[in-house]
């Protein structure tokens, strides 16, 4: 257990809330919170991690994207007590490792960012494509709209799925 | 998804085929973190939460705050006698509460706030204020608002602002009039959807003043407000309002920032205010409904002859930017073309739907739909080609600008045409309309359409522009600029142009934006003004900037000065480099170069307030397939071709006019915020559906640099006259599909299964 991750405020003055214990970028972690506590609350407020963006809070938007045991997921829609025991890699760690290089490289030559608001979900959700075996530019494209993009028409997020997902020849401007 | 459409008609360039280096905020915004101001999450902050009315206009009886004030862990309830200064704030017109004072007029309007340990105590402290009401007659129609028997939502009545322009001689242009079109035409409240909701933090400074950190377009005159507010000094005040998770004009007028500037003042501790989508879409602006009447007309040979325009504009219960998108509205309704005659008068009226402000398109895009269906109709009726048509209708580049007033030469409109109907979009489809599919399933449409832009506030408004060019301390070239970043890659703007003009290298570059301790006032980031005011203020500043680093340059390293140049890396001699910046700057220590860069308006010399003086154009074309089995719309493919002079950013540039495009076309076909008895009924992005990746269409984006000889205003904003383009081209590429014209927006299925019924009636 690492003795350094900061307790809730309010929650930790209520004994009766209970403990949940998970793995967030790779640390044991433990908070005591409520058990219907929402994850994108848990990393913003408690463990200061803002990556993940309130865009919905509905899983529309796709902005406060994690992984969860390396699968993607909407933080805004997982709750304290589905996180017991399970793997919570946010952006934050993500962007520690050099997985998600090739899409930030893409991302950003492509013209995929604006306001940027969108783009570390979009990290998440690319990365995890990227990741998989076989993906191609339609199927990449399609379950990108989990992501919602206001600011670029999403011209740009296409140019980096095509460079990402299509044959070997790199990005293409 | 773009095709390398080779070779390119002369005088235009591709954007995509041009190196530009990243964003310089690309990085930091990918890995989550850039600075957002809503991110500012710091233990021992308060948590603010904002009471809002339940009904859309009714009368504050009473206000009881005893029991939310004596929740624990509650340190402050305010309401609007807690406001010690100016209460109300507005632009043109001052009359929005920042807590109401006796009465309600939108559902969401501010009647109380709370500071609290947490959210959760701060709601349910906001819970336990009661507030009773007496319900009025709520005006919910802008019409209606416009009887004489109407309830008034203001003291003055529901006319808030009206105009009318008239030049040549209608009569003389009826009575040569063949082809006649007449129309109404309706536009919906569109969203801006921004994915960063409205927030901030605003904190005691410790020293008797406050900080304020809110997404912002002006820190300057977030600062005056909230200081006049608070009754403080305007400099015991300080606004840093970048960088801005998405704007599109949403955060251009102040929205949450007095009531958490109220907050942090009473509890003296510092307040994060963020909103949730609901309450983010009760309380933002959104695009102005419009009802557009237009009668025009043209001869047999399909010369325009009168434009007879009247505009019904609904502005919600308070002013903001309402008056400006109406004259922007009449500005544009002519349109870049040469009519013997212009009738055109709008009216603005305040009811009790939300409020209505601004929204990059700025109250032209509404009648640029509808102008631009105007024409289409008016060719067909002529006989004529829609490209043809417009061509031999256009004002020449020295004519007077749309209401008559002096504005600078431009023939933009033209080059952009000629060069859009080069586009193998358009040269492709030599038929515009065909069907093909399973018992013709499908309806297929091209549109093309054309546009002019103003660039820059009208004639009156009150905004000049400072900016500071100086040696950092570390080196670092610095443009200092009120100006904050909303996406829209005014970082890379500003990095390109030093490097272009004070012949630098782009990681030299550190632009600095909006923040009131260190940057001056600028004005506003808006009316697609700031690319261009950047460029003359470093086009401007170069040579004095030159001068004085090289005369310092010539002291401190003992060279003639005449010797001397700027260069990448800092001072140059024939020899190569004699001093890095770096170096200059240790030398110069606080006799280090800063130049103040003042630059008046630039307005029209016509004595004609609310006008513009500068244009740019777009010309677009759009291919519409109408599935007439589901009543679905796809627009597959779209070429933009801006005429916006020297693009200071290809990339800039590209994201600017793909993003204002795909926004245009949600106008056209998916977007509406239905307002029922004054109650928006989509409340977040699950039922007020914004485009996907799915819904964008292959773009191929042009630009054509070029301008007219003698041209000294350089570049066009390009912030929104991609929207302004794409809702009329989307328009027209579905009602070449339908073969029958579109007269209400957004077209979604039942509108096009009512027009199909009447193609096969």
């Amino acid at each position: 257990m690492n003795a350094c991750i900061p307790v809730p405020r309010a929650e930790s003055a209520d004994a009766a809330l209970p403990s949940c214990s998970f793995t967030l970028n790779g640390q044991a972690v433990a908070v005591q919170c409520a058990p219907d506590q929402r994850l994108l609350t848990l990393l913003r407020e408690h463990f200061m991690l803002v990556g993940a963006k309130p865009g919905c809070e509905v899983g529309r938007c796709g902005a406060c994207m994690v992984w969860l045991d390396g699968q993607p997921a909407n933080s805004c829609l997982l709750m304290a007590w589905q996180l017991e025991g399970r793997q919570v890699t946010t952006i934050e760690g993500l962007a520690r490792t050099a997985h998600s290089a090739p899409v930030v490289d893409a991302l950003a030559q492509c013209g995929g960012v604006q306001c940027g608001y969108c783009s570390a979900g979009m990290v998440m959700g690319l990365t995890y494509l990227h990741q998989q075996p076989g993906m191609d530019v339609p199927t990449a494209s399609a379950l990108m709209c989990g992501h919602l993009c206001r600011c670029t028409g999403y011209g740009g997020i296409q140019r980096a799925i095509d460079a990402l997902f299509s044959a070997p020849q790199g990005i293409q401007l | 998804m773009t095709k390398p459409y080779i070779p390119l008609p002369a005088g235009v360039m591709r954007p995509l085929a041009h190196a530009d280096l990243p964003r310089p905020d690309a990085l930091a915004k990918l890995a989550g973190n850039p600075g957002y101001l809503t991110d500012r999450i710091m233990p021992g902050q308060l948590r603010g939460a904002i009471l809002g009315s339940p009904h859309p206009h009714a009368r504050i009886l009473s206000m009881d705050t005893a029991a939310a004030r004596a929740l624990p862990g509650v340190h402050a309830v305010v309401t609007h006698a807690d406001i010690p200064g100016q209460a109300d704030y507005g632009l043109r017109r001052v009359d929005r509460p920042a807590l109401c004072r006796d009465r309600v007029r939108y559902v969401g309007d501010a009647v109380a706030a709370v500071a609290a340990d947490t959210l959760e105590i701060a709601n349910a402290a906001l819970d336990l204020i009661v507030v009773t009401y007496e319900v009025l007659p709520a005006v919910i129609c802008a019409e209606a608002a416009l009887r004489p028997e109407a309830t008034a939502v203001h003291a003055g009545g529901n006319l808030l602002h009206q105009h009318h322009h008239r030049l040549g001689d209608d009569g003389a242009a009826d009575a040569v009039t063949v082809h006649r079109i007449s129309a109404t035409y309706e536009t919906p409240r569109q969203m801006h959807a921004f994915l960063e909701t409205e927030g901030g933090v605003a904190e005691p400074d410790g020293q008797g003043g406050l900080c304020l950190y809110f997404a912002n377009h002006n820190p300057e005159r977030e600062r005056q407000v909230v200081a006049a507010l608070l009754k403080l000094p305007p400099q015991r005040v300080h606004s840093v309002g970048s960088p801005v998770g998405g704007s599109y004009g949403g955060k251009d007028e102040l929205t949450v920032q007095p009531i958490a500037a109220l907050l942090a003042w009473k509890s003296g501790r510092s307040v994060r205010l963020h909103l949730g989508r609901a309450q983010s879409t009760d309380f933002g602006v959104k695009r102005h409904p419009m009802r557009i009447q237009m009668e025009s007309g043209c001869d047999a040979r399909g010369q325009l002859t009168y434009h007879r325009v009247q505009i019904l504009a609904d502005t919600g219960a308070y002013a903001t930017h309402g008056p400006e998108v109406l004259d922007a509205a009449l500005e544009h309704a002519p349109g870049p073309y040469a009519w013997q005659s212009i009738d055109i008068a709008g009216r603005l009226a305040y009811t009790n739907n939300g409020v209505a402000g601004a929204f990059r398109g700025f109250g032209a895009v509404q009648v640029q739909f509808a102008l631009e269906q105007q024409i289409d109709r008016l060719a067909r009726a002529a006989g004529l080609d829609a490209a043809d048509f417009r061509a031999q209708n256009l004002k020449p580049a020295t004519a007077p600008g749309p209401l008559g007033q002096i504005v600078v030469p431009f023939d933009g409109p033209q080059r952009a045409l000629a060069a859009l109907v080069q586009h193998p979009l358009w040269t492709s489809h030599s038929e515009r309309h065909w069907v093909d599919g399973p018992g013709g399933r499908y309806r297929h449409g091209m549109g093309l359409a054309l546009v002019h832009r103003s660039d820059g506030f009208g004639k009156g408004f009150p905004f000049g522009c400072r900016m500071e060019l100086a040696l950092a301390e570390d080196g670092a070239i610095e443009l200092r600029s009120g100006f904050t970043e909303l996406g829209q890659n005014l970082l890379s703007a500003v990095r390109n142009c030093c490097v272009h003009f004070l012949r630098c290298d782009p990681d030299e570059v550190r632009p600095v934006l909006g923040d009131t301790r260190c940057t001056p006032d600028s004005g506003p980031v808006a009316a697609s003004r700031a690319t261009t005011l950047v460029w003359h203020a470093l086009q401007r500043a170069a040579p004095q900037w030159r001068l004085q680093l090289c005369a310092a340059a010539a002291l401190a390293f003992d060279r003639p000065l005449e010797s001397l140049g700027l260069g990448a890396g800092g001072i140059h001699g024939p020899e190569g480099l004699v001093a890095s910046y770096v170096q200059l700057a240790g030398k110069l220590g606080a006799q280090r170069p800063v130049i103040t860069i003042d630059q008046p308006p630039d307005v029209t010399p016509s004595d004609a307030p609310d006008t513009h003086y500068v244009f740019g154009a777009c010309a677009a074309a759009a291919h519409a397939v109408v599935d007439s089995w589901t009543g679905s719309i796809r627009i597959t493919e779209m070429a933009l071709v801006g005429a916006v002079g020297p693009v200071v950013s290809p990339m800039g540039y590209l994201g600017q006019l793909e993003g204002g495009a795909l926004m245009g076309q949600a106008l056209c076909t998916q977007e509406s915020l239905d307002c029922i008895d004054g109650h928006y009924q989509q409340r977040n992005l699950d039922s007020y559906l914004i485009p996907t990746l799915a819904d964008a269409p292959a773009m191929d984006v042009w630009a054509i640099e070029g301008l007219p000889e003698g041209d000294t205003t350089g570049p066009r904003g390009t912030g929104e006259i991609s929207v302004n383009i794409a809702t009329p081209a989307c328009a027209n590429a579905i009602a070449c599909a339908l073969q029958a014209p579109i007269d209400c927006l957004p077209v979604r299925p039942a509108t096009v299964f009512r027009l199909l019924e009447g193609v096969f009636a």
